[in-house]
């Protein structure tokens, strides 16, 4: 169905923030957050609009009319599908929500802030809309130029250095999607994604097409922070400001996932090499992630770095369902992915709340300091508990739908990893909130070790205006009826599944049984989080016998995470070929 | 086709990417970044070239006659400026880290951190 709104989506934005630039300085103050949270808000409901268009199929726009001419399409076309349209509505959601909570944050830089985020939201919004493949990839840079600029913006050092690494990890991303893409198109001849799908269909047994299906989810794995790929993600989402670490965490984290889940439903799919490696390496890396990253989030006490490990983890979680190759597990990544952007967003929000209120962001130096700010305490409790699986809400629901699309597994407790991974994380999220709103938990000769720079941001402020966009958030992600939830998610996932394109086969189970997951991650994470908080009342042996069992696990796992570039490319690199070894072995 | 071209590419994505692992300066780090990046043109120009075509200009030749692939150029003039604006960003970044911090060696810059 032909339809004008898609472009909206992606022109909008960017034509305000050229206005924006264009006037900035002769408007009044305050008048730029105002156009900002608007464009926000109309992105929210654009995104709703076209998604409840697409009953009858996706909305479809040929860029200057450039429709196919005999089958063969030589424009760029934008095709919002139902989980496109959702992904713009909470990207569209985020940015309003960061827009609130950093009104008058970025006084004296003027505009520039507005501008740069507006043009992230476009770029974002695009790279959800576009079923151009070079399209896409010119809406991913975009997104990290934007990206890479808004990280640096504090210019201290940490900031600085983080930023770097961020723009060198993620700009050999880049070029390795454009090298992907120059493979597929030297070898199929197209860019369009729907034309790609059908010519890789006739293309099987192509050896290259495999070769560029590494590099592009090389590059998309980079983006969505994927072990061993996510090396970069801790120092950028730390030292970035707290407005938009929101949304890094949020929406960007996540596009890396969404865009491996549109290429291979629509390019990748007919090809058995690229369905085999992504079940045999990237469902086990996602695994890997989801554990890893939740252990190595309950090894921080900068509270940023934790957050920023628990995307880690969850991410992992989301690309466990995409590499799953089923509509329910795609369904499942699709509600999990906007729960938890809704619920890592506030946490971020809070982050910031502690950042601007009490002039820190060390867990163990905060210890009992936020006791003024107790309404922030249980927004950060409620999240903890959201991202530990509190049975309510999105997140709930697409970890049922994993569930369901795990059973089918030849190895169903590959699943396992969604609740621990959940677990550790919620615990990380739980003990900081004893720690710092309680003041429970007490360390001893610890402080010396806090982070040396000063944390603080500006608190100009009112802790309702902070709080507001938070609640509004939580209470989305977890106030969404299920049944609803569920079935939208599987629609969008069924819709995202290209017709004509069957997956290869990948499992022979025959009997679909579920783990009974239940309450397996809330319980882990209260657990964990008890045990922190109340280990100096417990007997000196076994709190003295689990940490030293316990401490050079994470000690060590600390230490690969030395904040050098070269490591991070290393890591890269071996990540690189283990995709290439999936690809090869499959 | 000779594999020239692709033994080209191939070799300047391996050489920038040993360069940018064991570099020990940051602006060095960009140059192999941009070298990386120059393998990628190649590859893509390498996609699109046709022996004994014409450059895609029709202006003083009959449209129909052989042509390379303008896309692929299209392509890589457009990474061309984003690669431009990534590389004066990592340039500035690496300018105001020196400014403050003195040094641009990854590994000098480490005992700050954290």
């Amino acid at each position: 169905m032909s339809s004008a709104l898609p472009p909206l989506a992606a022109a909008g934005p960017i034509l305000v923030a050229a206005i924006l630039l264009a006037l900035g300085h002769h408007l009044p103050r305050r008048s730029a957050d105002i156009v900002a949270v608007l464009t926000a808000l109309a992105v929210v409901g654009l995104g709703v609009l076209m998604a409840t268009r697409t009953g009858n199929g996706a909305l479809l726009h040929w860029f200057g009319g450039w429709s196919p001419r005999d089958g063969l399409p030589i424009g760029i076309a934008f095709q919002a599908d139902l989980a496109g349209s959702a992904m713009v509505a909470l990207v569209g959601l985020l940015f309003a929500a960061s827009f609130v909570f950093a009104w008058g944050f970025f006084e004296e830089v003027g505009v520039q802030f507005h501008v740069l985020m507006l043009v992230f939201m476009a770029a974002m919004c695009g790279f959800c809309l576009t079923r151009d493949l070079f399209n896409l990839f010119v809406w991913f840079e975009v997104m990290s130029v934007a990206a890479f600029a808004l990280t640096a913006y504090r210019l201290e050092a940490s900031a600085l250095e983080g930023a770097l690494n961020f723009t060198v990890t993620n700009s050999l991303g880049s070029l390795m999607m454009l090298a992907g893409i120059g493979l597929l198109y030297a070898r199929l001849g197209r860019l369009d994604m729907l034309a790609l799908g059908e010519e890789a269909a006739r293309a099987a047994g192509d050896p290259v097409i495999p070769g560029a299906f590494c590099l592009l989810a090389a590059a998309l794995l980079i983006k969505g922070a994927t072990v061993p790929f996510h090396l970069w993600l801790a120092d950028a989402h730390a030292v970035a400001p707290s407005p938009v670490s929101m949304v890094f965490s949020g929406a960007m984290v996540a596009m890396g996932v969404f865009g491996l889940a549109r290429l291979t439903w629509t390019i990748f799919a007919p090809v058995a090499e690229v369905t085999a490696a992504l079940h045999a390496v990237i469902l086990w890396l996602g695994a890997a992630a989801a554990v890893l990253g939740g252990m190595l989030c309950l090894g921080q006490r900068h509270v940023k770095r934790m957050l920023a490990f628990s995307t880690v983890s969850h991410t992992g979680i989301l690309l466990m369902g995409v590499a799953l190759l089923s509509a329910e597990g795609l369904a499942g990544t699709l509600a999990y992915l906007v729960g938890h952007g809704l619920v890592k967003g506030a946490l971020f929000a809070l982050a910031g709340v502690l950042m601007a209120r009490l002039g820190g962001i060390d867990e163990i130096g905060l210890r009992g300091r936020g006791r003024e700010i107790w309404p922030a305490g249980l927004a950060f409790a409620a999240g903890g508990l959201l991202l530990a699986g509190l049975p309510v809400g999105l997140m709930e629901e697409g970890t049922k739908l994993l569930d369901a699309a795990a059973g089918s597994e030849p190895y169903p407790w590959v699943i396992l990893a969604v609740p621990i991974g959940a677990g550790l994380t919620g615990a990380a999220v739980l003990r900081a909130t004893g720690r710092i709103f309680l003041g429970w938990g007490e360390v001893k000769g610890e402080e010396e070790h806090a982070p040396s720079e000063d944390e603080a941001e500006k608190a100009n402020r009112p802790l309702p205006l902070m709080l507001a966009p938070v609640v509004a958030m939580l209470l989305l992600a977890a106030l969404l009826p299920a049944h609803l939830a569920a079935e939208v998610a599987q629609h969008a996932a069924t819709g995202m599944m290209q017709p004509g394109i069957t997956p290869a086969s990948v499992s022979g189970g025959e009997v679909p049984q579920h783990l009974p997951l239940g309450l397996l991650g809330l319980g882990l994470a209260l657990l964990i989080a008890g045990w922190h908080l109340g280990r100096s009342r417990l007997p000196t042996l076994l709190s003295e016998g689990v940490e030293a069992v316990s401490a050079p696990v994470f000690a060590g796992l600390e230490r690969l995470h030395s904040g050098l570039i070269g490591d991070e490319l290393a890591w890269i690199l071996a990540g690189l070929a283990l995709l290439s070894l999936g690809i090869w072995f499959a | 086709m000779s594999a020239l071209p692709w033994l080209v590419a191939l070799w300047l994505f391996a050489i920038g990417f040993y360069g940018m692992m064991t570099s020990r300066h940051y602006v060095h780090l960009i140059g192999c970044l941009s070298v990386m990046q120059s393998g990628t043109y190649v590859l893509l120009l390498a996609a699109g070239f046709r022996w004994g075509a014409g450059p895609p200009i029709f202006s003083d030749h009959p449209p129909g006659t052989p042509a390379v692939d303008p896309v692929v150029q299209a392509l890589v003039l457009t990474d061309i400026v984003v690669g431009a604006a990534v590389t004066a960003l990592l340039l500035a970044l690496a300018l105001q880290l020196h400014k403050r911090r003195g040094t641009l060696d990854p590994e000098e810059l480490k005992p700050m951190r954290r």
